[in-house]
């Protein structure tokens, strides 16, 4: 135990250094709008010479900024639930069945993750101007469900690869009909791989900018939009307050993710 | 769904396939099987992979459909009825128990299908968890428990909703070999109790020797035969029956006819046998059965003998086998009970073996 020889091993220090230096190199940008934001309310300053609540406090009086917050969780909200909805019986019947032309499907189904944002964002622009859907919540809903189903779909497929397939023939042959299955027996087995699908599906929504950029007007802006007309226009260090707030949430629900997956592998 | 008032004295039969054939492409796996299993009996099905058991199995389940014939449970015509309709029961071999429910649960489900109200769930639950032995495991998960013990929960679940037929499908595979042989007594003990109908599917010989009341031996998609275990043993129809249930010799040969009855000519000699069960007459091809443990060392007064030199012996607890290559090239094997002090005969040496000619069986011989 005293002199364990892996410790030792020339360039372990080295490999380790250097995967911290990129992780640092990575964060820092992130980091770096956390202490601006708790610093001069009056000019972005890093590194910040005073330290003041100010640029929060200007964030929640400003019906514009928190209008567009509410508006973001709003969207991503009923974004999640609605693509969980629609893609947790799709990726079921694309794992189970039988069905004709399944690839395909498949295929079709993960489309929105291959095409480029800004080409999505142009067609559905073009798409919506026509039927009168530009500048509409339930648009840019339209836009995101279609961006956030890949993501649902890849998780709950792999959720269902390790769920047992025998236990919906023992069920079916216990008696059990086909919605008593899915919702008895599959859906409790994929818990954490739809949780999993839904806190991306949350983020999908909540960091998407270019496509919302192109569907949303004033009435709808969502919080990254309302950042990048922000940043365009006047360059607040009101900014730094709501990037703050941004990577706290982002963070919290990729650790709730990387804590469920984490059970689910102790399970398996 | 109206249940009828009186229900008709129970037939004898819980089910019965007529010509059931299954096609995949231009593949037959299963070839015009007819079988019919009579209410309480145990049934095995027996047979090496590919030989069609498990598509029967399936069939029956309904997991997939017969491309022609039959099949009726509990007298109903159930051939295109839906799985879930058939009211049977199935043991699988990893167990497929419900990872989300606790063993209650688990063995509740069924039940709860079945909508019955929660107090009767709960009175047979604890029955069926009582007749197991396994009442103080009731809130926990299946992960919690024990190959064994996760077998007999599943077997619980299926006893608790008494499903006209219970299927298992080598329910015991995972198993030890100590466990394995203590669930069979098991599985046992709960039929004759119970007195529930079971198609039970293995390619292990010794079990449906063990267990079964009737061995339905399976090969290339068609029935090879079936009978009780003593039948099968005893009075095997076919080469293939006599390899695959037991150890055997076969000895190659042509028959010819004698004044005093039936003998058999082959490489290594002539022997008498009993007339076959018809079909093989004298000229004709056939191959001679005889079980190693009715064979013997050394050259009796009366019996049939062949001599070779001794390949080898293996001790296997209780008895001892010996391989003797014959001038032909062929192997026997002699199989004797093991006792203290037995004389032990040297490789390579030359040695005698018989057997009374009445412990030979004529076959037809094995298809090219």
């Amino acid at each position: 135990m005293s002199a364990h020889p892996a410790s030792g091993r020339p360039g372990s220090g080295f490999v380790s250094t250097a995967a911290w230096a990129c992780y640092l190199f990575l964060l820092i940008p992130s980091l770096v709008v956390v202490p601006i934001s708790f610093g001069n309310p009056d000019q972005i300053e890093f590194p910040p010479r005073q330290f003041s609540l100010d640029l929060y406090r200007a964030f929640f009086n400003d019906p514009s900024w928190w209008g567009s917050m509410v508006q973001s969780l709003v969207v991503a909200a009923l974004t999640t639930l609605l693509t969980l909805v629609l893609g947790v019986p799709a990726a079921y019947a694309l794992a189970r069945s039988r069905l004709p032309g399944r690839q395909l499907l498949r295929g079709l189904f993960m489309m929105p993750l291959l095409v480029p944002v800004i080409v999505l964002g142009l067609g559905l622009y073009l798409q919506f101007s026509g039927w009168g859907l530009l500048d509409t919540t339930v648009g840019l809903l339209v836009a995101h469900i279609m961006m956030a189903t890949p993501f649902v779909m890849v998780s709950v497929m792999s959720g269902l690869h390790h769920a047992d397939a025998a236990l919906e023939t023992v069920a079916s042959i216990m008696g059990a009909s086909r919605p008593t299955i899915f919702f008895r027996v599959v859906l409790p087995q994929l818990r954490t791989a739809i949780a999993v699908g839904a806190m991306f599906a949350f983020l999908t929504s909540l960091d998407e900018v270019v496509v919302a950029y192109f569907l949303t007007g004033t009435s709808t802006m969502t919080l990254p939009v309302k950042m990048y007309s922000s940043i365009r226009w006047e360059l607040t260090p009101v900014l730094a307050a709501v990037s703050s707030l941004l990577t706290l949430l982002s963070l919290l629900i990729a650790l709730g993710i990387i804590a469920l997956q984490r059970k689910a592998e102790a399970k398996a | 769904m109206t249940a009828s008032p009186s229900p008709a004295p129970a037939a004898r039969t819980m089910v019965e396939l007529k010509g059931v054939t299954k096609r995949y492409g231009t593949v037959e796996a299963l070839q015009r099987v007819d079988l019919s299993i009579g209410r309480g009996e145990f049934v095995t099905l027996l047979g090496p992979s590919g030989s069609g058991k498990s598509t029967l199995l399936n069939l029956i389940a309904g997991m997939i459909q017969p491309s022609a014939g039959s099949i009726v449970i509990d007298g109903r015509d159930a051939t295109t009825l839906p799985t879930n309709r058939r009211g049977l029961g199935m043991v699988f071999q990893n167990y497929a128990l419900m990872p989300h429910m606790t063993v209650f649960e688990n063995i509740a489900f069924p039940l709860r299908v079945r909508r019955l109200p929660k107090d009767e769930i709960k009175r047979k639950v604890d029955e069926a968890l009582a007749l197991i032995q396994l009442a103080h495991v009731a809130g926990r998960k299946p992960r919690e428990l024990s190959g064994g013990q996760q077998q007999r929960i599943s077997l619980a679940r299926c006893i608790v909703y008494n499903p006209a037929l219970i299927l298992m499908d080598e329910p015991l595979g995972a198993l030890d070999k100590r466990l394995r042989e203590q669930m069979q007594l098991e599985i046992k003990r709960l039929h004759a109790d119970l007195g529930i109908t079971l198609l039970y599917v293995t390619h292990d010989q010794d079990e449906a020797l063990t267990m079964s009341d009737r061995i339905v031996l399976m090969n290339g998609g068609r029935i090879e035969q079936q009978g009780a275990p003593e039948e099968l043993y005893f009075k095997p129809a076919t080469t293939f029956s006599a390899e695959f249930i037991g150890s055997s010799n076969l000895i190659p040969g042509t028959i010819e006819a004698t004044g005093e009855g039936v003998v058999i000519r082959t490489a290594i000699g002539t022997f008498a046998a009993p007339a076959p069960d018809g079909g093989l007459q004298a000229g004709v091809g056939a191959a001679l059965l005889v079980r190693p443990e009715n064979m013997s060392l050394g050259a009796l007064p009366g019996s049939a003998t062949v001599t070779g030199a001794l390949e080898d012996s293996i001790l296997l607890g209780g008895v001892v086998r010996h391989f003797i290559r014959c001038g032909d090239g062929s192997t026997l094997i002699v199989q004797e009970l093991n006792q203290p002090g037995r004389p032990v005969p040297r490789r390579g040496e030359t040695i005698a073996a018989s057997w009374q000619p009445q412990h030979g069986r004529l076959l037809p011989p094995a298809a090219a």
